[in-house]
C-alpha cells in the first residue's frame, strides 16, 4: 500500500536531509565552544521544519486513496457498473491480503442494495464493521483464501427477521497481489415465512379449534342418543353448537387475518390513512354494542381528514377495532372508553408516562429505521375495567394467550386480538406500549411482582396512597410522514 | 508488492476493534443458535454451540494479547488507549456471553429428552430474541461508535427482568402442577437465568463504549427491575 509509484522516483526527501545535518551542526555547535555550527544548525533545522511538513505531504499523497482497484476495468467497460449497481439482489466484492488479518478485508465494490442491506456508506469500507455474521464472514474468506464457491443462508433480526442466501465465490484478480471474492446475496425472506408461517398455523389451529370441535361433537352424540326426544335439551344443545361453530369461524377469521398481517409483515405499507376518520368509522361499527353495554364512548383528537400517515387504512382500522372491542368487553356498565388521538408526538411524547402509579410495558418499540421525519400519530385507548395485573403484561400480545382469571366472559375472544394488533403495528415501524392498574387479587401478596416505576421526580412527592382507579390503555403510534400543521385549537370529533 | 507490509500503528487499532466486531458476530450467532436449539429442540444444533464456543476462548485470548502487546509497545495515549482497554474489557463480556449460551445449549441437548413444553420453551425463545436484539444494538453500537444507541440498550434492561419475572411465575405454576417437570422446569429456569445474565453483559458493553467514547465512567443508577 505504501510502495511509491514511478513517477516519485527522482524525489528527494529534501527535509529529512537539511534537517538531519542541521542537528549533527547543532550538536557539534553545542559540545565545542565554536558558536557558528550552532546558528547554522538552528537555521538549517528552520528550513527543514518547513520542508519536512511537504514531505509529509507527499508520502501522504504516494498511498493511493483506494486500497485497491476493481478486477474489472469498470470504467472503461462503462455499463458494467451501471448494471451490477442496478440489480436488486445486493452483490458486494470483498479483497483481501491474509487469512489472519479481519482488519484487512476490505469491501472494494457495493452495489445499491448492497449499500442499504449493510449500511455501506464510504466508498471502501472494512468488511467487519458492515457485517459480522459469522457463517457468512466464514464463507468469504473460504472463497478468498481457499478459491472455493459456496451458498450460505444466514438471518438478519431487527423487528422484523429476514432470511438471506448468500452465494460467494473467488474472482480472479489479474492486476494486483489481492485476492478478491464475490458476494451475491438473495432475499429469501418469502419462501422461509410462508414454510414458517405453514407449520405455525397447522400447530395453532389444530390445537385451538379442537375445542369447540369436542364440545360440538360431544353434543351430536348426545342429540343421536340420550337427548333424540326432549325438544328442550334439543334446542338448548343446538344453541350452545351455534355458538361454538361461530366461535370457530371467528378463529379461522382470526387466524387467516393474522396469517396474511405475517406475510406481509417486512412489506411497508403503501396507502394512506387518517387516524380520526378511521376512528369514527369504527365508532359507527361499535355504537350499538357501546349502547347495549351502557358503555360511553367518548374520542378526542384532530378534525378528521387533515392528518394523513402512511398506512393500510384496513389494518389501521382493525388495530383499532380491535382495542376498542377490547376496552368495550372489559368495561361495566355506565363506565366509559376514552380514545385519543394526537398528532406531532416525539417517540419520547408517545411512550411518555400518563398516569404515574399505573404498571406500564413497552410490547412493541419501533425498530430503528431513517424517517424523514421522527413524529408519530399517537392513538390511546382507555377502559375502566378491571385491569391487568403487571405480571401478565409482558405475554399480552402473544397469540392464544388469555390472561388468567379473564377467559369467562359473554362474549368468548380469540386470543388473537392483541397478536393481529401487533404485527399489524410492527408493520407500520410503529410502536404498543400498555399501561394499567389493577387491584391485587385478595389474599395474595404482591412478593414476586415487579413495584410500579415510581415517578423518579426530583421534588418529594409523597407515593400515592389512595388506591388508584383500576384501567387498562393500550396506546398505539404510528410513524408520520411529515410534521402536520395544528390550528391552534384542537377540537373533539364526537361525544357519543 | 509485498504482503507482510510493517503494520501502522493505526492498523494494529483497527485490527483490534474488527477482532471485538467479529468476536461479537460469533458471540450474537452462539445465543441466536442456542435459543434456536431450545425452541426447535434441535440437539445437533446445540451440539455444534457446544463446540464452537472454543473460539470465543481463542478470540478473547487473542485480543487480549494483541492490546497487551500495542499497550506495551506503541504506548496509547487518551483516546487510543481508552479504546484499547474497552478492547479488551469487551471481549471479557463477550467470552462471558459465550459461556452462558454454551450453557443454554447444554441444557437443550438435556431437556429435548423429556416430554416438550412448548409454552414454557416459547417463552425462551421470545425472551432470547430479545436479548439477541439487545446485543445486536450495542454492537451495532460499538461498530459505528455512537453513544446514544449505546445508552438506549443501557438505560432498556427492565424488559429482560419482566420477561424473566413472567417466565419464573410461569414455571412455579408448572413444577407445583406436575412435579415430573420439575427437573426440565429448573433447566429452563437457569436458561431464563443465562440469557438475563447475556442481558446484563450487553449492559456492562455498553458502559464500555461510554467509557470508550467519552472517557468517564457511567455511575447512574440504572433502571432494574428486581429479579429473583
Amino acid at each position: 500500500m505504501t510502495e511509491t509509484s514511478g513517477t516519485d522516483k527522482t524525489y528527494i526527501p529534501l527535509g529529512l536531509l537539511t534537517g538531519s545535518v542541521g542537528l549533527l551542526l547543532l550538536i557539534t555547535g553545542a559540545l565545542g565552544q565554536w558558536n557558528g555550527p550552532l546558528w547554522i544548525g538552528i537555521a538549517l533545522l528552520g528550513f527543514s521544519l518547513h520542508n519536512l511538513t511537504q514531505d509529509v505531504k507527499r508520502l501522504r499523497d504516494a498511498i493511493p486513496e483506494t486500497p485497491v482497484h476493481l478486477p474489472v476495468n469498470i470504467d472503461e467497460d462503462s455499463g458494467f457498473q451501471e448494471a451490477l449497481s442496478a440489480l436488486p439482489d445486493p452483490v458486494l466484492i470483498v479483497s483481501g491480503f491474509e487469512p489472519h488479518d479481519i482488519a484487512g478485508r476490505w469491501i472494494v465494490f457495493a452495489n445499491a442494495a448492497a449499500r442499504t442491506l449493510f449500511g455501506i456508506t464510504g466508498d471502501n469500507s472494512l468488511l467487519v464493521s458492515s457485517m459480522r455474521n459469522p457463517q457468512l464472514l466464514d464463507a468469504v474468506d473460504v472463497a478468498l483464501f481457499d478459491r472455493q464457491a459456496r451458498h450460505t443462508s444466514f438471518e438478519t433480526s431487527g423487528a422484523q427477521d429476514q432470511f438471506w442466501q448468500a452465494w460467494t465465490a473467488p474472482l480472479p484478480n489479474p492486476t494486483g497481489a489481492k485476492k478478491l471474492a464475490l458476494v451475491v446475496i438473495h432475499d429469501e425472506t418469502d419462501t422461509r415465512r410462508i414454510e414458517r408461517m405453514r407449520a405455525d398455523f397447522l400447530a395453532n389451529a389444530s390445537h385451538e379449534l379442537r375445542t369447540p370441535l369436542a364440545s360440538v361433537s360431544g353434543f351430536i352424540e348426545t342429540l343421536r342418543g340420550p337427548a333424540k326426544d326432549d325438544p328442550a335439551a334439543r334446542d338448548k344443545f343446538l344453541g350452545i353448537m351455534a355458538a361454538q361453530a361461530e366461535r370457530m369461524g371467528r378463529l379461522i377469521n382470526d387466524l387467516l387475518s393474522l396469517s396474511r398481517i405475517e406475510m406481509n409483515e417486512h412489506v411497508p405499507p403503501a396507502g394512506e390513512a387518517d387516524l380520526s376518520s378511521a376512528v369514527n368509522d369504527v365508532m359507527d361499527t361499535l355504537s350499538v354494542l357501546a349502547r347495549e353495554k351502557n358503555v360511553a364512548l367518548r374520542v378526542t383528537g384532530p378534525a378528521t381528514g387533515l392528518y394523513r400517515i402512511t398506512a393500510d387504512r384496513d389494518q389501521i382500522i382493525q388495530v383499532i377495532q380491535n382495542l376498542s372491542d377490547n376496552a368495550l368487553k372489559y368495561s361495566s356498565a355506565g363506565a366509559e372508553v376514552h380514545i385519543d388521538i394526537r398528532i406531532n408526538q416525539t417517540k419520547e411524547q408517545a411512550n411518555a408516562v400518563r398516569e404515574p402509579g399505573a404498571a406500564r410495558l413497552v410490547l412493541l418499540k419501533p425498530d430503528r429505521t431513517p424517517q424523514s421525519s421522527d413524529l408519530y400519530t399517537v392513538i390511546r385507548v382507555r377502559d375502566s375495567g378491571p385491569g391487568i395485573r403487571r405480571e401478565f403484561l409482558p405475554r399480552l400480545a402473544e397469540r392464544f394467550y388469555r390472561v388468567e382469571g379473564q377467559k369467562s366472559g359473554d362474549r368468548l375472544g380469540t386470543g388473537l386480538g392483541l397478536a393481529i394488533v401487533k404485527h399489524i403495528i410492527n408493520r407500520h415501524r410503529g410502536g404498543l406500549l400498555v399501561e394499567s392498574v389493577s387491584h391485587s387479587p385478595p389474599g395474595e401478596k404482591e412478593t414476586l411482582g415487579v413495584l410500579p416505576d415510581a415517578p423518579r421526580s426530583d421534588h418529594a412527592t409523597p407515593p400515592p396512597v389512595v388506591p388508584l382507579e383500576t384501567f387498562t390503555a393500550f396506546t398505539a403510534y404510528f410513524p408520520q410522514p411529515r410534521r402536520f400543521d395544528v390550528p391552534p385549537e384542537p377540537h373533539a370529533i364526537t361525544e357519543s | 508488492m509485498n504482503p507482510h507490509i510493517v503494520k501502522t500503528y493505526g492498523e494494529e487499532l483497527d485490527q483490534l476493534s474488527a477482532e471485538v466486531i467479529l468476536m461479537g458476530g460469533l458471540a450474537e450467532a452462539q445465543v441466536a443458535d442456542a435459543v434456536e436449539a431450545v425452541a426447535r429442540r434441535d440437539v445437533a444444533l446445540a451440539q455444534s454451540v457446544i463446540t464452537r464456543d472454543h473460539r470465543l476462548d481463542e478470540l478473547e485470548k487473542d485480543i487480549e494479547r494483541k492490546s497487551i502487546r500495542l499497550i506495551a509497545l506503541r504506548q496509547p495515549m487518551a483516546a487510543d488507549l481508552r479504546k484499547t482497554v474497552a478492547a479488551m474489557k469487551i471481549s471479557t463480556s463477550l467470552e462471558r456471553t459465550g459461556d452462558l449460551a454454551k450453557n443454554i445449549a447444554k441444557r437443550a441437548v438435556i431437556i429435548s429428552e423429556a416430554e416438550p413444553m412448548s409454552p414454557l420453551t416459547r417463552s425462551i425463545e421470545r425472551m432470547g430474541k430479545l436479548v439477541s436484539s439487545r446485543l445486536r444494538d450495542v454492537l451495532d453500537a460499538y461498530r459505528s461508535g455512537k453513544l446514544d444507541m449505546a445508552m438506549t440498550v443501557w438505560s432498556s434492561d427492565t424488559e429482560v427482568d419482566e420477561h424473566y419475572n413472567a417466565l419464573f411465575r410461569e414455571l412455579l405454576t408448572y413444577m407445583m402442577g406436575d412435579p415430573r417437570t420439575i427437573s426440565a422446569c429448573t433447566h429452563i429456569l437457569f436458561m431464563a437465568k443465562n440469557l438475563e445474565r447475556i442481558g446484563d453483559h450487553a449492559t456492562n458493553i455498553a458502559e464500555h463504549i461510554h467509557y470508550e467514547l467519552t472517557g468517564e465512567d457511567y455511575v447512574e443508577d440504572r433502571p432494574k427491575g428486581t429479579t429473583v
